[in-house]
């Protein structure tokens, strides 16, 4: 009997550790936080984004009930949007990407693109995850941000490869938009 | 007696520790000479007077990747062709708005890279129109391991690195493919960004 509450318990330790872990893995949480600490902003929810009546509400909502999207894995979607907060930082790009970098210790940096002209920045990572590979895509314009992470299939991220400049806008649209229904 | 042949003793010990020490340098030396993999992040002080700046990596396990998942349509099937044995593709670009944002000295850290006896340079075009392209292959005995391209005009700096069996032929049948711009090597004209 006390062997059985002892293996109970022991269980109920390990479960109550499996949370703890998973934040601990967090990158996507991390790098919402970066921008915030970073840029003095901060992104909105998805019930801020239904009750300003945007598009991108609709959009998130259904993201979260996991329909298919064309490229990034069904319900493997997790979007963060800053809209409409200041982004123009311009002598802050090198010290942004050294962040970005330490954040994502373990995740390779496949493209990184700052414009200071244009105030826009992008940073595409990439992490394996079993079959699968994570993909992390940050999108930084002078008004705006958004932060997209996705699980592709191997084929599809071999097929967005041989264009890297534009893997990052061809995702974040992908997990963002929802006309294909 | 004793103090002499203690000292004679500390003096091979230290001998042998430099001889030790030598043989290490000499090795990193020796694969550092032969690593086609060339160092960009001297450059990166560019980027804050850069307008853009372009830094794309494709590691050996992502072309390896690349390789088993692209498709079998015959366009795909000629790119699995083009990057077979290729152990990564490194593309460093910045862009700047005005003339005089970079000095040799900031190229000169690339070049000495490339001035070492396993590389050599196969084209070094220069013009005061339309800048300059050298272009440089890394052999390791009979296989060349390695390809380097550095191109300048006066407000861009492009620093191409591909490891692994790749020669000019396949070079410019990648252009425009993986974050490798178009440099006119095949007889097209490069395109220019607006």
């Amino acid at each position: 009997m006390k062997k059985s509450i002892a293996i109970s318990l022991t269980a109920l330790a390990l479960l109550s550790l499996v949370p703890v872990t998973q934040a601990k893995d967090d990158r996507f949480g991390d790098v919402v936080k970066l921008i915030e600490q970073f840029y003095h902003v901060k992104h909105q929810g998805i019930p801020f984004l239904a009750r300003a009546g945007l598009k991108t509400a609709t959009t998130v909502a259904r993201i979260s009930g996991g329909p298919r999207r064309q490229i990034a894995e069904a319900g493997s979607v997790k979007v963060a949007f800053f809209d409409d907060q200041d982004f123009r930082s311009t002598s802050s790009y090198a010290g942004f990407k050294s962040s970005m970098n330490a954040v994502l210790t373990g995740w390779s940096p496949l493209i990184q693109v700052t414009s200071p002209k244009e105030e826009e920045q992008t940073y595409i990572y990439l992490r394996e995850a079993g079959e699968k590979f994570n993909v992390m895509v940050v999108t930084i314009e002078p008004r705006e941000a958004c932060v997209v992470q996705v699980n592709l299939s191997p084929a599809n991220l071999a097929k967005l490869m041989r264009n890297p400049d534009e893997m990052g806008n061809t995702i974040t649209v992908d997990a963002t938009t929802n006309d294909r229904e | 007696m004793k103090l002499l042949s203690r000292t004679l003793l500390k003096i091979a010990s230290l001998k042998l520790a430099a001889l030790a020490g030598l043989l290490v340098l000499g090795a990193t030396a020796t694969a550092m000479a032969q690593n086609p993999r060339i160092q960009t992040s001297q450059l990166d002080g560019l980027t804050a007077k850069a307008s853009e700046t372009v830094d794309v990596n494709i590691d050996e396990s992502l072309m390896a990747l690349t390789m088993k998942f692209l498709g079998n349509d015959d366009d795909e099937k000629k790119v699995k062709e083009l990057v077979s044995g290729l152990k990564g593709i490194y593309v460093k670009s910045f862009e700047f708005e005005s003339e005089g944002q970079y000095t040799e000295a900031d190229l000169e850290s690339i070049r000495s890279q490339l001035r070492n006896p396993a590389w050599s340079r196969i084209i070094n075009a220069r013009s005061k129109k339309d800048g300059s392209i050298e272009v440089y292959l890394m052999h390791t005995g009979s296989q060349i391991s390695g390809l380097a391209v550095l191109a300048t005009e006066l407000k861009e700096i492009t620093v191409i690195n591909i490891v692994g069996p790749v020669d000019l032929e396949k070079l410019t049948q990648l252009e425009g493919e993986f974050g490798i711009p178009e440099l006119g090597l095949g007889g097209t004209k490069p395109k220019r960004k607006n």
